[in-house]
């Protein structure tokens, strides 16, 4: 089975076959995968060496945050077949506009310094949120204008709460 | 440095506390400040009582305690802030002393005084000491009288926006908005063109306020480039005051102590000597009792201006007691129970020591705060480390708390192997379920500029974009590939645990788990 991944900005397309991989067409390795029982700890084993790793799912099938060697990898990995179908589903689907303002964690909205029908520069300052004592700066993803403003000042939000459309 | 005292105090059995020592002490603080007094106490045969708010009805540190007591909803402000609760909590209990922690309320005068009108002894320096080095300006002036060096900047809060203009424009920009009351970063703003100030000032007010109930703001010169390096003293009831060295906390973000160790790699003899002189100089002015930190900004050049005293046990202070064999909050204990400092005046680190302060940021998402449940957590052990946490399995992380959930501390014999062993600590530390500053802390224990010593406080400002960036090698990432590509199969298939809720369910695999360590031994031949 051939898997495509994603991470660090990367692609490799990963065979797997009875616990021997080959990254990008290169040399079969001996791979094997085992849980750490009563924890979310797995050693991977990779031609002989250990690795002990974590894995979350983050968001959409496919999509893990995985921790191994002392670094954190988001990482988008799927079979090639699902993966297709995804691509397919993906393109079937119409453009949803530009990226908004979203909330990355829950807080209390203490200031909103944009109103609808203004022009804002990419990393301009939209949104303060406190989270743990701390004010948060949210800033514009991109040069755009805002069609819809969602936030309130003392108001809480959730995290993925959409703060700020634009147009 | 007197090893024998010590030793007896570590050895002593709980059961048989000194006569004089205090009887009860209740702990005015969550966390893992509270949990780390809760085994002071126990150590010194002294009863502690925890407090909790309802979100920490089973944290460790209330569960460790020999009492605890609810004071109010989740909430700082309707719990840990609650100093009238809390010195009835004390009174019902039939505590004799409060330790206040860090934070909450170990900085405010009034509840200082509050403590002790109430008949409690405090454990910390008497109010009229918070009050004179408390305040940011108040402790400026007094520097300023007792010939302590001082960065140039106003002695009393300004009163808007314009005056912080007018004097920023006097002093040179960027200049630093401070609040009077605060600490850790909070109500602190660089503010570098008169442009920037109006947000700036509003932001340092708003933050200062919450944080602290006191939205005084004052303003000060920004020297860049230069290390924070501060002074632990402890000062008994009998006039002895003494230095136990420096602290280097340079490695910061947003004015955010990250990383702190002791001595500082900047830091010789001699100038240990003259900045200890001074923080001694400072906290005998104060009538200073008890434990307390001496800020101070260290140019390159060597010379060193005062910032501000703080009158509590510091988050770091684990890195001194690392270094110079004496346990801080033991002796915060004894010295409330009107004990003499046996120690000698000057004392010589031995060793190495660094702390890495844990929290819930994630450095892979700007540091912004990350909640949730610790849902499986693996603490680093071994030679040389210290783990000093307020979560552990199971702990829930919300937003009401500042976001530090442990720290973890080494010693080595030399810098580079206290580095070292921080490094390999790291690796062996698991959480899982909460987005943690692990990562941000392995880079830096991986940096040439931080293994050299080479460090200021802008050094992460500058650097930090690069150290977060910086790709692992080919190898790491094809194994990194193999790996989520397992890991991806196995859920294709159906046997996935990607989560510490499915781990729980998923145990009987077709293997055993004997069957599973051949195949690993196997692959290790």
């Amino acid at each position: 089975m051939k898997y495509v991944v994603e991470l660090s900005g990367r692609t490799f397309v990963v065979e797997l076959d009875a616990g021997v991989a080959r990254v990008d067409g290169g040399a079969p390795i001996a791979v094997t995968l085992d849980d750490v029982d009563g924890t979310p700890v797995r050693l991977v084993s990779i031609a002989g060496t250990l690795h002990r790793m974590t894995a979350r799912r983050d968001g959409p099938r496919g999509r893990y945050i995985l921790r191994m060697d002392g670094r954190r990898f988001g990482v988008d990995a799927l079979d090639e077949r699902t993966r297709a179908i995804r691509d397919l589903a993906d393109a079937a689907r119409p453009s949803s506009g530009p990226v908004p303002l979203i909330a990355p964690m829950p807080g209390l909205v203490v200031r909103v310094t944009a109103a609808v029908g203004d022009v804002v520069q990419a990393g301009q300052p939209l949104v303060a949120i406190e989270a743990m004592k701390m004010e948060n700066e949210l800033r514009a993803p991109a040069a755009g204008t805002v069609r819809a403003v969602h936030a309130t000042p003392g108001s809480p939000v959730e995290k993925g709460t959409v703060l700020i459309e634009f147009s | 440095m007197s090893a024998g005292k010590k030793q007896k105090a570590a050895t002593a059995v709980p059961a048989a506390p000194v006569a004089k020592l205090l009887r009860k002490v209740l702990i005015a603080n969550r966390g893992e400040i509270a949990l780390r007094i809760v085994r002071a106490c126990q150590e010194l045969g002294v009863r502690s009582v925890a407090v909790y708010s309802d979100a920490d009805a089973h944290a460790p540190h209330v569960r460790e305690a020999d009492e605890a007591v609810n004071i109010g909803p989740a909430p700082s402000a309707e719990s840990y802030l609650k100093g009238d609760v809390i010195i009835a909590a004390a009174k019902r209990v039939g505590a004799d002393a409060i330790h206040p922690g860090y934070g909450f309320l170990s900085e405010r005068e009034w509840f200082a005084r509050a403590v002790r009108d109430a008949g409690l002894v405090w454990i910390g320096p008497p109010a009229e000491a918070i009050a004179a080095l408390g305040s940011k300006t108040a402790a400026r002036t007094l520097a300023v009288k007792h010939g302590v060096p001082v960065v140039p900047g106003t002695t009393e809060a300004l009163s808007c926006a314009d005056e912080a203009v007018t004097v920023a424009t006097k002093f040179g920009f960027p200049v630093l908005l401070k609040a009077a009351a605060g600490g850790g970063g909070k109500g602190m703003r660089v503010v570098r063109s008169a442009g920037e100030m109006a947000s700036a000032w509003d932001a340092a007010r708003n933050e200062s306020k919450k944080a602290f109930g006191d939205d005084a703001v004052y303003i000060e010169k920004y020297i860049e480039g230069p290390r924070h390096v501060e002074i632990q003293i402890l000062a008994d009831s009998h006039g002895t005051v003494i230095s136990l060295g420096e602290r280097e906390c340079s490695v910061q973000r947003r004015h955010q102590k990250m990383i702190e160790e002791a001595p500082s790699p900047a830091v010789d003899v001699d100038l240990r000597r003259r900045m200890g002189a001074a923080a001694v100089r400072a906290a005998k002015a104060a009538g200073y009792v008890n434990a307390g930190t001496c800020e101070f900004l260290l140019d390159s050049t060597g010379e060193f201006y005062f910032l501000e005293m703080n009158t509590r046990i510091q988050v770091e202070h684990p890195v001194t007691e690392l270094v110079t064999g004496i346990d801080l909050v033991q002796w915060q204990i004894r010295i409330a129970s009107g004990e003499k400092i046996p120690f000698p005046s000057e004392i010589e680190p031995r060793g190495w020591a660094i702390e890495c302060r844990l929290t819930s940021e994630d450095p892979s998402n700007g540091f912004l705060p990350s909640t949730g449940r610790v849902d499986y957590l693996h603490v680093p052990s071994g030679p040389g480390v210290r783990w000093d946490g307020g979560i552990e399995t199971g702990s829930v992380v919300g937003l009401h708390y500042d976001p530090m959930l442990a720290k973890l501390i080494v010693w080595g014999a030399t810098r580079e192997e206290a580095v070292s062993r921080m490094h390999r600590a790291l690796l062996e530390l698991v959480v899982d379920g909460v987005e943690t500053s692990r990562e941000f802390h392995l880079r830096v224990m991986e940096d040439a500029d931080f293994k050299s010593g080479a460090i200021d406080i802008q050094w992460l400002e500058r650097r930090l974009e690069s150290l977060l960036g910086s790709a692992p090698d080919e190898d790491a990432l094809q194994a990194a590939a193999i790996a989520a590509t397992l890991v991806a199969d196995r859920d294709r298939r159906g046997g996935g645990r990607t989560s510490a809720a499915a781990a729980a369910a998923a145990a009987p695999e077709s293997a055993s788990a004997w069957a599973r360590r051949g195949r690993t031994d196997g692959l290790r031949v």
